[in-house]
């Protein structure tokens, strides 16, 4: 196996399991199926754009990035989805047309067009005697300590085990002093958020476009049907095999062949084994 | 003296259907008030309605001196209000010991763990994989571990071989000791006789019988079951 395909493969599954982190939280926790995830990612990769177009400096496209899809998720959670939780067939329906609100939002706002901006950091650098994308190796290395620091934080916060106990037993969460409305609001705009810095971080490797969201939906459920919900090993697990599988097929036989092994795959794992390869609820 | 709990006139149910009807009654701290009186008629109702999981239709609540009626059931908490549900009492996918540490800010006295040896035992397990009277005293203990002037108990002894009531009960006496006030909704004479200063009974939403704990008879507690 060659250099760069082992390096496009950390690449595929690490921006992967970014991109389904928010999904993991908002449906592998709250337990809303949320059809606009992929938007979020998309409204995110415009923060570039929208601070090139305001002029502002390449530092501020985080918060600009924070500023647009915080906001955003906070007032959908405030007005449409705090009426959802725990019922996942009504969430589906109502972010689907959260969505579509959205991209035309966006494509009112910037048009049809493709949009492209450029990496932050430039160049290449020497990995494994393959020239490589200094930015590509910077994220990949940035999602790696991201993911370590978040499993850290998840297995110790007393955050994480509030979450569980609100979505698994809301009264007796209330009993016990937890605000679950707040709570949830935190949580769906925290998902939110890093689906919208996902989005952020991919802008410079992709082409930005309303549309983009969809592709990152689907295999975002695709990776989490595989690996199960609620757990941060299954979603390492799950965007390892997804990304891992597309990416193989796709440089040894061809991206049709790749994306039709995922499908099936997805398709086994909701046959054979539904909860995924590491189901945890807690 | 201002009781802990002050209850008047309070009208409540489900929807647009009431169960309870003008029920007044007080709990000082220090104290323990028994309800009592056959499945249906209203002690949970009660119970979830000076919680907070569902809102009265008429009636005031006070706690402390403050109105508590409009206050969300986690304010409440805060306010120094614990709860112990009849059903649905522990969060099955946590630990024991997630279960026991959520409610409080450390963990519980040894003193639990040696009158509860099982939940020691069993700190790491889900407790949803424990049997109904096993979960039924983790529920006990995390409410009795609780930082609060107020303690509601919904049916605590359901399930729960004697040996661990006789537990329960002294955990009762000893936090009633300390100053909490205690709501206790029960079935079983026993305890109920064992552990309450006062006794409210509840025959289709409305009050039938109060008395204190050292002049209400035996009798008087089986008529209220047999009504």
């Amino acid at each position: 196996m060659s250099s760069v395909l082992l390096l496009n493969l950390a690449w595929q599954i690490s921006t992967l399991a970014l991109v389904a982190l928010g999904l993991a939280i908002v449906f592998g926790k709250l337990r809303i199926m949320n059809m606009a995830h992929g938007e979020f990612v998309m409204i995110g990769a415009y923060a570039p754009v929208i601070t090139s177009m305001l002029g502002l400096p390449g530092w501020l496209q985080l918060p600009v990035c924070l500023v647009t899809v915080g906001p955003v998720a906070f007032v959908l959670e405030r007005t449409i989805i705090r009426h959802l939780y725990g019922r996942m067939f009504d969430s589906l329906l109502a972010t689907w047309g959260i969505a579509i609100l959205l991209r035309e939002i966006v494509e009112l706002i910037f048009g049809r067009g493709y949009q492209s901006v450029s990496p932050p950091i430039a160049g290449t650098v020497c990995v494994f005697g393959a020239d490589y994308p200094a930015y590509r190796i910077a994220v990949i290395i940035g999602i790696l300590l991201g993911f370590i620091g978040l499993y850290w934080w998840n297995t110790r916060s007393k955050t994480g085990t509030r979450i569980k106990a609100m979505v698994g037993n809301p009264n007796l969460a209330e009993a016990i002093g937890i605000n679950t409305a707040r709570l949830s609001a935190g949580a769906f705009v925290f998902g939110c958020c890093t689906a919208g810095l996902a989005g952020l971080i991919l802008a410079p490797t992709v082409r930005i476009e309303p549309m983009m969201g969809l592709d990152y939906l689907i295999r975002s459920f695709f990776a989490l049907v595989v690996g199960g919900l609620g757990s941060l090993e299954g979603l390492g697990i799950g965007s390892g095999i997804i990304a891992g599988t597309q990416t193989f097929l796709g440089a040894v036989a061809s991206q049709t062949y790749g994306y039709l092994a995922v499908l099936t795959l997805s398709i086994l794992f909701l046959w054979l084994k539904p909860n995924g390869v590491r189901s945890s609820s807690r | 003296m201002t009781a802990l709990l002050e209850i008047e006139g309070l009208t409540g149910g489900y929807q647009d259907t009431n169960v309870l009807f003008e029920i007044s009654v007080e709990i000082e701290a220090g104290s323990l008030l028994g309800v009592l009186g056959r499945n249906g008629v209203g002690k949970t109702t009660l119970a979830r309605l000076v919680q907070g999981e569902i809102k009265a239709s008429q009636g005031d609540i006070r706690f402390d001196g403050q109105p508590m009626g409009n206050q969300p059931a986690h304010a409440r908490r805060h306010m120094g209000v614990g709860y112990m549900p009849q059903t649905a009492m522990v969060f099955d996918d946590l630990t024991v010991q997630e279960n026991l540490s959520l409610g409080s800010s450390g963990k519980p006295p040894d003193r639990y763990f040696d009158l509860f040896p099982r939940l020691a035992e069993r700190l790491k397990q889900p407790a949803g994989t424990m049997s109904g009277g096993e979960r039924k005293i983790l529920s006990f203990v995390r409410t009795m571990i609780e930082d609060t002037k107020l303690i509601i108990l919904d049916e605590p002894t359901e399930g729960v071989q004697p040996e661990n009531i006789n537990h329960m009960a002294d955990c009762l006496r000893e936090r009633v000791a300390e100053g909490a006030g205690v709501l206790l909704c029960e079935q079983n004479l026993n305890l109920l006789s064992d552990v309450a200063d006062w006794f409210l009974g509840l025959d289709s939403g409305r009050v039938t019988m109060t008395g204190s704990g050292n002049m209400t008879t035996r009798k008087d507690l089986n008529a209220v079951l047999s009504l």
